[in-house]
């Protein structure tokens, strides 16, 4: 019952606190763009089911508060705040009169980026395997990823943490094959009806391969193999097999 | 004979050269070519240089322009995709009744449609029918009670729209589907567990957001003998702050 007032009251605290943070942030300067296209439509929400509510007409210009997704908030200089697509906002132009770019999520961004997340569903040793990734690119073929996931088998649980490098081969294909190779640990937690059920924490080593498919905007699938080493404590290493298949997105 | 031949050709040869283009005129041509590429790759002219020397009868220049070209900064555009907030509700375990539940969620939105979620939550099962029926038996212990689950899902908002609050008030919210994977620890064992459900989301202001969520977690369970498929359905409100 203490726990429980404890767990409580810390969530009482941090609570207000969480909402106050973005209300106290303080005046900021904003990007300020003039409307090159004829006029520049305003919807009330971030998304094109939403309604236009107001048009901001040719030369006015915008403040760009912040960018949701796709989807940029502005306020235009008689205070009227809304959405702009960002198919509208590649039109717009800044005060010197040069276009307005900005980092889309298309194509050649799937071609080169530098972050990617994802998580992924699948098997590990022949157990349930639960995963998710986040990796930091070099350059459009070269990555340095770190995997974590939980298999959740009939004879064993257990924890799974990898680092390693990841090659793409072909970064420009839609179908685009990698390869990878690195190191991990994994902690194995056996279920109590079996002999010897210790836990036990071993250092592996990993290399596999996979690919990834552009699906839309940000979004990509990727499915993944990875063939691990064990390094038991015991007079022979194991192997364990990798299967994963799962969404990603890249920024 | 053949010598005679071979004159003969080189004097043709000899009197159509002259006529042709690309070697009539090539002296001069080529040092025309010459002075064009010396001026497109000289510096520009050098007038406007202050190290020029005076010409004597050129005016005494006035003012010595002293231009600093200005460095413009462009503001950075603030990323708003991130989620974060805190969740309260009832969980119905199956065969351990229905009590309440807490959790923490963070969304990533990744576009206007789809979203990353990973959420975390704990509840705690109670008695099943057999062991308030069967008197002091008790299936699990205390700590074997405790339900705690997280998972990692992909979410996809669906019908847009606006709600409003009285005359002034209107504010955006969407439905949502959402379905992921995860692992629930419940009475001594991680489980597998499947997620999905749907949600409703409210945003009143542009860093905050309510959402009503019903989910159903499935795993498979062998705890009351054979092993069964247990749907353990949630409902939640939570609250999220944007950042």
């Amino acid at each position: 019952m203490t726990a429980r007032l404890r767990q409580a009251a810390l969530a009482s605290l941090v609570l207000p606190g969480l909402l106050l943070t973005p209300a106290v942030s303080g005046a900021r300067e904003y990007l300020q763009l003039f409307v090159a296209q004829p006029y520049l439509e305003l919807h009330t929400g971030p998304g094109r089911g939403y309604p236009v509510f107001h048009v901001v007409p040719r030369d006015a210009s915008v403040d760009v508060l912040f960018r949701r997704t796709d989807w940029f908030k502005v306020r235009t200089e008689h205070g009227v705040e809304g959405w702009a697509s960002q198919r509208d906002m590649l039109q717009m132009v800044l005060a010197d009169g040069s276009p307005f770019r900005f980092g889309v999520g298309d194509r050649a961004g799937f071609n080169s980026h530098r972050y990617e997340m994802g998580l992924f569903a699948g098997a590990y040793g022949g157990a349930n395997y639960v995963s998710g990734y986040a990796s930091l690119s070099f350059n459009s073929q070269l990555a340095l990823e770190a995997a974590v996931g939980q298999f959740l088998g009939r004879f064993s649980n257990g924890v799974t943490g990898d680092v390693g490098l990841t090659h793409v081969i072909v970064p420009q294909a839609r179908w685009s094959p990698f390869l990878t190779l690195g190191v991990g640990e994994v902690h194995i937690e056996p279920k109590a009806t079996l002999v010897q059920a210790a836990n036990r924490t071993e250092q592996t080593a990993y290399v596999g391969g996979g690919v990834r498919y552009y699906l839309t905007r940000r979004i990509f699938v990727r499915g993944e193999y990875k063939a691990h080493y064990v390094f038991t404590k015991r007079n022979q290493n194991q192997e364990a097999d990798e299967w994963k298949l799962g969404f990603a997105f890249f920024y | 004979m053949e010598t005679g031949i071979r004159i003969l050709l080189l004097t043709a040869l000899l009197t159509a050269l002259p006529g042709c283009a690309s070697v009539r005129d090539w002296y001069q041509h080529r040092a025309e070519r010459r002075a064009a590429a010396r001026a497109q790759s000289a510096p520009p002219p050098v007038s406007e240089s202050p190290q020029e020397p005076q010409d004597e009868n050129a005016p005494p220049r006035v003012i010595e322009p002293e231009v600093a070209r200005r460095k413009i900064k462009v503001p950075r555009i603030r990323n708003s995709n991130v989620e974060v907030g805190l969740d309260y509700g009832v969980l119905s375990i199956e065969d351990f009744g229905t009590h309440p539940v807490y959790g923490i969620t963070a969304a990533y939105h990744i576009t206007e449609d789809f979203f990353f979620q990973a959420e975390a939550g704990r509840s705690r099962g109670g008695r099943t029918s057999f062991e308030t029926l069967s008197g002091n038996i008790q299936l699990l212990t205390e700590s074997e009670r405790r339900f705690t689950y997280y998972d990692l899902s992909l979410g996809y908002n669906f019908l847009p729209g606006e709600a409003f609050l009285g005359r002034g008030i209107a504010m955006t919210n969407a439905f949502y589907l959402i379905g992921g994977i995860g692992g629930t620890d419940f009475a001594g064992d991680t489980k597998f567990t499947v997620n999905f459900g749907a949600g409703y989301r409210v945003v009143p202001a542009d860093w905050l957001a309510l959402h009503v969520t019903v989910q159903d977690r499935v795993f498979q369970s062998s705890l009351l003998g054979a092993t069964k498929l247990t749907n353990n359905l949630e409902a939640r409100i939570g609250t999220t702050v944007f950042f």
